[in-house]
C-alpha cells in the first residue's frame, strides 16, 4: 500500500480536478471546500509519504508494472518527498489565503478551481518524474494552467498572459528539441539510464547541443536572467488569490527539474571545449542574482519588486546547485524551499494590501503599518528571511551556499551571495520607508483582517522561522539523498 | 565549405527543420499581430515534431508489431515506435496550447478591439 502513495499524491488533485465540473456546475458553493479538502488530503499523504521514504528508502514507481527503462518510472527519493510536501503545503496555504481576496466572479467559477487543482497535480508530476519526456508533459500541464490562471484576471492580465504563453511555449519547444537530441544520441529518456550513457558520449555535439537546448528551455520556465522578461508582468497582474501559488511554485519546480538533470548528467569538473560547464552555470547564477536584485531595487510597483526578488533568488539557488559539492547543493535546495515560502508570503501580503488598502505602488503604502499589525508582522518576518538573518531559514540556505563556495574556492559566488543580500536589504529598506511612513491623511482606522488571512500569514511566518530551526535536519536529509547516488 | 554543403545535401530533412524553426522564430518576433505570432509559434513547434519524425525514419523497416515468437527478433527490421509516440503526445500538447492561446487572443480582442500588439499595449498601459 505504502508503495502506491506517490501516485495517490498525484491522483487526489487530478481526479478532483476532473470531477469538479461534473459535481460543482450546479452547486457553485462546493468548489472551494472541495478544492481545499483535496489539497488537505494531499498534504497529509505527503507527510506520510515523507515518513515512509525516510524510514524505508527511495521508491522507484514503475507505471503499469513496466520497469524502467522500458516503462515510465517515477523516482521518489527523500529530495522529491521533501519537495512534494513543501509544494503541497504551500498550495494549501495559498488556497486558505485565497478566500480573503477572492473576487465574486472567480469564486463562482468552476473552471478556476479546476485549473488550480490541475496546476497542483502537475507540480507533483514534475517533482517525481524520472523521465525527460514525462517532465515535458507535466511542465506543459503546469504551464498551460498557469497561462489560463494569469489570464483569469481579465483586462491587462490577458496581455501579460499572452506574452507569458508565447515565451513559455517557446521554452517548452526548446526543451522538447533538447530531449529529442538526447534521445537520438542515447536511445533512452529515463534519467538513471541516461546518467549511465551520457558521460561516455559527452564529446558528441548532439548530446552537448541537447543539454544546451534543455537548459535554455528550462531557463525560460524558471525565469533565469536574461530570459526573465515574462515573469514580472505576469505575476504582477495575475489575480490576487492565485498569485502566491504561481509565484512560489512554477519557477521553482522548473529549477528543480534542471537540478535533477544537472546532478545526474553533468559530472563535476566536466569540460566541453575547455569551458567548465558547472562554472559557466554558476556564473549565469551570479549574473541572475545580481541583476535580479538590482532590478528589484528600482521598481516602484510592490508586486514587481517581489517578482524581481524571486528572480534574483533563482540565481542564488543556481549558484548553490552548480558549485559541485554536496554542502552547496543541499544549501541551494534548502534555499529553494525557503524561497518558495518567502515568495508565497510576500505575494500574500501584496495581495492583501491591494485588497484592503488599494495599494499597488510603494507610494500608496503610506500608513499601512498603523492599519494592520498582522500584515506588518508577516512582512517583517519575510524581510528578515529574504535578507537572511539567523533565526530564519533564509540565513541557513545562504550560509550553506557560502560554505560550499568557500570549500570550492569560488569567491565570485561568495561575492554574489553577499551582493544580492545587500541589494535585498536595499529594496526592503525602500519598502519599509514607505510602509512605516506616518500619513497626514485621516485614513488610519485599522482594517478587519479576516481569520483565514491571519491563519495563512501566521503559518507562513511560522514556517519561515521553523525552517530555520529545523534547517539542520532538512539539510542532512537533502545531503544524504544526494550522496546516496539518487538523482 | 564544400564538405559542409555535401553534408547538408545528404540531410535535406534537417535543413528543412532548421529553416522552419528559424522562420517560425522570425514570425514570432517580427509580426506585431497576435494571430501571426501564434502562427509563428505553431511553425516552431511543428518543426520540432518534424525533426523527431525525421530522425526516426528507417529504410526497409516495418511496423513494430510482433506476432508469434518473441525470442528471435531482428531489431533492424522494425521501426522504433517511441519517437512517434512522443510526436503524438507533443501534438496533443500543441493543440492544448493553441486552444489556450486562442482563448487569450479572443479575450484581448473583445477587451481592446484590436489584435495589434503595439496598439493593445498602448491601450493597456
Amino acid at each position: 500500500m505504502s508503495s502506491q502513495l506517490p501516485i495517490f499524491l498525484f491522483l487526489v488533485p487530478f481526479v478532483t480536478a476532473v470531477a469538479m465540473p461534473i459535481v460543482c456546475t450546479k452547486r457553485r458553493s462546493w468548489c472551494r471546500p472541495l478544492t481545499t479538502g483535496a489539497v488537505s488530503v494531499m498534504v497529509i499523504l505527503a507527510i506520510i509519504n515523507l515518513r515512509v521514504i525516510l524510514s524505508e528508502g527511495s521508491i522507484e514507481y514503475a507505471f503499469g508494472g513496466w520497469a524502467a527503462p522500458l516503462g515510465i518510472a517515477w523516482l521518489v527519493d527523500p529530495l522529491a518527498a521533501v519537495m512534494a510536501l513543501a509544494m503541497s503545503a504551500i498550495s494549501l496555504l495559498s488556497l486558505i489565503y485565497g478566500r480573503t481576496v477572492m473576487t465574486s466572479r472567480l469564486e463562482k467559477s468552476v473552471q478556476y478551481y479546476t485549473l488550480v487543482l490541475l496546476f497542483i497535480a502537475a507540480l507533483v508530476g514534475i517533482i517525481f518524474a524520472a523521465d525527460l519526456f514525462n517532465i515535458f508533459v507535466f511542465l506543459e500541464v503546469s504551464a498551460l494552467t498557469s497561462y489560463a490562471l494569469v489570464g483569469a484576471g481579465g483586462g491587462k492580465s490577458l496581455v501579460y498572459a499572452f506574452r507569458y504563453l508565447l515565451l513559455g511555449s517557446f521554452g517548452a519547444t526548446l526543451y522538447l528539441l533538447g530531449v529529442s537530441y538526447l534521445y537520438a544520441a542515447t536511445g533512452t529518456l529515463n534519467m538513471p539510464d541516461l546518467a549511465t550513457r551520457v558521460p561516455e558520449l559527452i564529446t558528441s555535439t548532439a548530446v552537448v547541443g541537447g543539454l544546451i537546448f534543455v537548459f535554455l528551455g528550462l531557463s525560460i520556465k524558471m525565469a533565469l536572467v536574461p530570459l526573465h522578461g515574462w515573469l514580472p508582468g505576469a505575476y504582477a497582474n495575475a489575480p490576487n488569490p492565485v498569485a502566491p501559488l504561481l509565484a512560489s511554485t512554477a519557477t521553482k519546480v522548473a529549477l528543480l527539474a534542471w537540478v535533477r538533470i544537472e546532478t545526474s548528467l553533468i559530472a563535476p569538473g566536466l569540460e566541453v571545449s575547455h569551458i567548465s560547464v558547472l562554472v559557466l552555470l554558476e556564473d549565469i547564477g551570479v549574473l541572475a542574482a545580481i541583476v535580479g536584485g538590482a532590478l528589484a531595487l528600482v521598481q516602484t510597483d510592490i508586486k514587481r519588486m517581489f517578482a524581481y526578488g524571486g528572480i534574483s533568488h533563482i540565481g542564488l539557488i543556481l549558484i548553490g546547485v552548480s558549485l559541485g559539492n554536496p554542502t552547496a547543493l543541499a544549501g541551494g535546495l534548502f534555499y529553494l524551499i525557503n524561497d518558495a515560502v518567502m515568495q508565497a508570503t510576500l505575494f500574500m501580503i501584496a495581495g492583501a494590501v491591494f485588497h484592503y488598502h488599494g495599494a499597488q505602488t510603494l507610494n500608496d503604502l503610506k500608513g499601512v503599518s498603523k492599519r494592520s499589525p498582522w500584515l506588518t508582522g508577516a512582512l517583517v518576518v519575510a524581510a528578515v528571511s529574504m535578507v537572511g538573518l539567523p533565526p530564519t531559514g533564509g540565513f541557513f540556505g545562504k550560509w550553506n551556499i557560502v560554505l560550499g563556495a568557500l570549500e570550492a574556492q569560488h569567491y565570485i559566488a561568495v561575492f554574489a551571495v553577499l551582493a544580492s543580500t545587500l541589494l535585498t536589504l536595499g529594496y526592503f529598506l525602500k519598502l519599509f520607508s514607505c510602509w512605516f511612513h506616518q500619513p497626514v491623511t485621516i485614513r488610519s482606522e485599522p482594517f478587519d483582517v479576516t481569520v483565514p488571512l491571519r491563519i495563512s500569514l501566521g503559518i507562513a511566518s511560522g514556517a519561515l522561522i521553523g525552517l530555520g530551526l529545523i534547517s539542520d535536519s532538512i539539510v542532512r536529509i537533502l545531503r544524504e539523498s544526494l550522496a546516496s547516488g539518487g538523482l | 565549405m564544400a564538405e559542409l554543403f555535401q553534408a547538408l545535401s545528404q540531410r535535406p530533412n534537417f535543413v528543412v527543420f532548421v529553416i522552419l524553426f528559424l522562420w517560425g522564430i522570425y514570425i514570432m518576433a517580427a509580426h506585431p499581430n497576435y494571430v501571426k505570432k501564434l502562427i509563428g509559434l505553431y511553425i516552431v513547434q511543428t518543426s520540432v515534431l518534424f525533426f523527431l519524425v525525421a530522425f526516426s525514419a528507417k529504410d526497409d523497416a516495418t511496423v513494430p508489431i510482433v506476432s508469434g515468437e518473441m525470442a528471435l527478433l531482428d531489431a533492424a527490421a522494425y521501426a522504433n515506435p517511441l519517437p512517434h509516440v512522443l510526436t503524438v503526445t507533443a501534438i496533443v500538447v500543441q493543440v492544448a496550447t493553441l486552444g489556450v492561446s486562442l482563448a487569450l487572443v479572443s479575450g484581448i480582442y473583445r477587451k481592446y478591439g484590436s489584435l495589434d500588439e503595439d496598439e493593445v499595449v498602448k491601450k493597456a498601459e
